[in-house]
């Protein structure tokens, strides 16, 4: 409620409510412009979905909705109410607690069908803060433009889960000799006979994380349907294609997974590749690089000549702890960079981090400013967009241009 | 109830001795309607009829302009790949629509 109220008051206040405004996203009469390059960028904040608040509408079926960016100018935490929403096919619209069966099968010492209750007295029971990202978040920004969901950067949250570790679910079964991936699948069906069902697999030490979980509970809340109810998959610092919704099947594969979804798309290419390129190697898109946005200041936004300025965002360092955020100003090599203050860590290595930074006098425009995360292990967010033609795990350095009056 | 044992503190504190930590209740949504909205022009029932079973006509309409060939290739790909029901003799018919779509001025889609 609140976050529609302060989007509304954004809405009405226009630019001048910096700390509120939408960055690059004009609305107009119930409409959003995402600034796609090339168009089109226009897209209803309407119909309303049930549990959710004000969202992008990408589609109403199966639903993909974005969450507006400033659903992210505040703390670390993205409500359910805006966490974004994206489904392949088509899922069941009620789901019996007590009907409800998780499988287990394949490389097992015992196949076993496990209830809800099961799987919560699976183990011991944790919590952690995670970002679920969309491998294809601002595909849309793409250029040159690549075909798929035309998302802006707002198929991305922060929530707290909670469930077992899907180890202690495996476990339940026992894994037999060779057991090499972890393949799981949800309710969600295919409408066409022979049409590949969206499942996907983990290896084998990634399904054996500490904190890859089989989580029932978002931000202290049941999963919504929307969501996944009753329960999904959660792999910090991976995509969230891995993060599959409404479980029901786990199988055990004792070799590579050839399946669609894994072995034919949600891959790019493990070399460079311009848009001309064929015939490149690929492997399956994973862990997630580092990103940061401005939140207190839209793009074309007018600041106070003479005057101090302070900017503000959040960043993530995707697969291991943010290390630091830049602000960056144009040009490669020759731009300037002043590093930005963090945030407390309150959500550990991966949440989302506010960032700020006080410059002491606006002496003039700041075209095409940017922020760039960098994090433990190194990486760093890039000058320019890696390209690839499924637009997947964007994090070319954002940027934008304040106006000095 | 044994299993209770193996909880951390923390995550039993809401429930009393004999409660399952974790309750889980029936869930259920009702969606919205789609209201199929597709904008005028020649070929357009050919896509309501074949492109709108399993996704929303967003899907076409808010793609990047790409060339006759590309909506040709798409096509293939939901035949081929999603095994869309899609009559042969009606694939002109929707790449028209989809290029012409995509010539129009983006206010008017
Ligand atoms: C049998 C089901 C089905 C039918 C019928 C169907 N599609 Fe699709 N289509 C899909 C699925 C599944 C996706 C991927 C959805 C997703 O990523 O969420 C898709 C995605 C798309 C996309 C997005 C780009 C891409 O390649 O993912 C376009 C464009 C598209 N379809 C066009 C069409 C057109 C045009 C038709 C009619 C000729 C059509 N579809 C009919 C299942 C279908």
């Amino acid at each position: 409620m609140n976050d529609s109220r302060l989007s509304r008051r954004a809405l009405i206040a226009g630019a001048g409510t910096a700390a509120l405004a939408a960055p690059a996203l004009a609305k107009l009469g119930g409409m959003i412009d995402l600034g796609l390059p090339g168009g089109p960028g226009l897209r209803p904040l309407s119909p309303a979905f049930p549990g959710k608040g004000e969202m992008i509408v990408q589609r109403i079926r199966p639903p993909l909705l974005e969450t507006p960016m400033e659903a992210f100018a505040k703390g670390i935490i993205t409500p359910n109410d805006r966490m974004f929403v994206r489904w392949n096919w088509p899922f069941p619209t009620e789901v019996k607690a007590a009907e409800h069966r998780v499988a287990i099968g394949g490389a097992v010492k015992q196949a076993v069908s496990l209830s809800l209750d099961e799987i919560a007295g699976a183990g011991e029971h944790v919590e952690i803060v995670a970002i679920n990202q969309c491998a294809g978040n601002g595909r849309g920004l793409s250029e040159p433009r690549v075909t798929g969901t035309q998302w802006g950067n707002g198929a991305m949250g922060c929530a707290k889960w909670t469930g077992v570790r899907l180890r202690d679910v495996l476990a339940k079964a026992g894994l037999a000799e060779g057991a090499k991936r972890v393949r799981y699948a949800g309710l969600d069906v295919t409408l066409t006979e022979g049409a590949p069902q969206f499942i996907k697999s983990l290896p084998m030490d990634m399904a054996m994380r500490d904190d890859v979980l089989v989580a029932w509970a978002m931000n202290g809340e049941p999963l919504p349907i929307l969501h996944g109810f009753p329960l999904r998959i959660v792999v910090p610092g991976w995509f969230s294609t891995y993060w599959v919704k409404m479980l029901a099947a786990i199988e055990v594969l004792t070799g590579e997974d050839d399946s669609h979804y894994v072995a034919e798309t949600y891959r790019w290419p493990s070399v460079p590749v311009t848009p001309q390129a064929k015939d490149f190697p690929t492997v399956p898109i994973t862990a997630m690089p580092p990103r940061a946005f401005i939140t207190s200041h839209a793009d074309g936004a007018v600041v106070a000549k003479g005057e101090p300025l302070t900017l503000e965002g959040f960043a993530f360092g995707g697969d291991a702890a943010l290390e630091r955020v830049d602000l960056v100003g144009t040009g490669r090599g020759g731009g300037w960079e002043i590093p930005c203050d963090l945030g407390p860590d309150e959500g550990g290595q991966y949440a989302f981090r506010r960032w700020s930074v006080r410059l002491p006098q606006v002496a003039g425009d700041f075209e095409g400013i940017g922020v760039r995360a960098k994090n433990v292990k190194g990486a760093v967010q890039p000058e320019s967009l890696v390209w690839n033609r499924s637009g997947y795990a964007r994090n070319v350095i954002e940027r934008i241009t304040l106006r000095a009056q | 109830m044994s299993r209770l044992a193996i909880l951390p503190a923390l995550l039993i504190l809401a429930a009393c001795d004999s409660a399952p930590a974790v309750t889980f209740k029936d869930a259920s949504i009702t969606l919205p309607d789609d209201p199929l909205e597709l904008p005028e022009g020649p070929g357009r029932d050919a896509v309501l009829e074949n492109c709108t079973a399993c996704h929303s006509p967003s899907t076409m309409l808010q793609q990047p302009k790409v060339s006759r060939e590309k909506w040709e290739a798409i096509v293939g790909k939901m035949q081929k790949l999603y095994k869309a029901p899609i009559d042969d003799d009606a694939v002109p018919a929707i790449v028209g629509y989809m290029v012409h779509v995509q010539s129009q001025p983006e206010a008017a889609r």
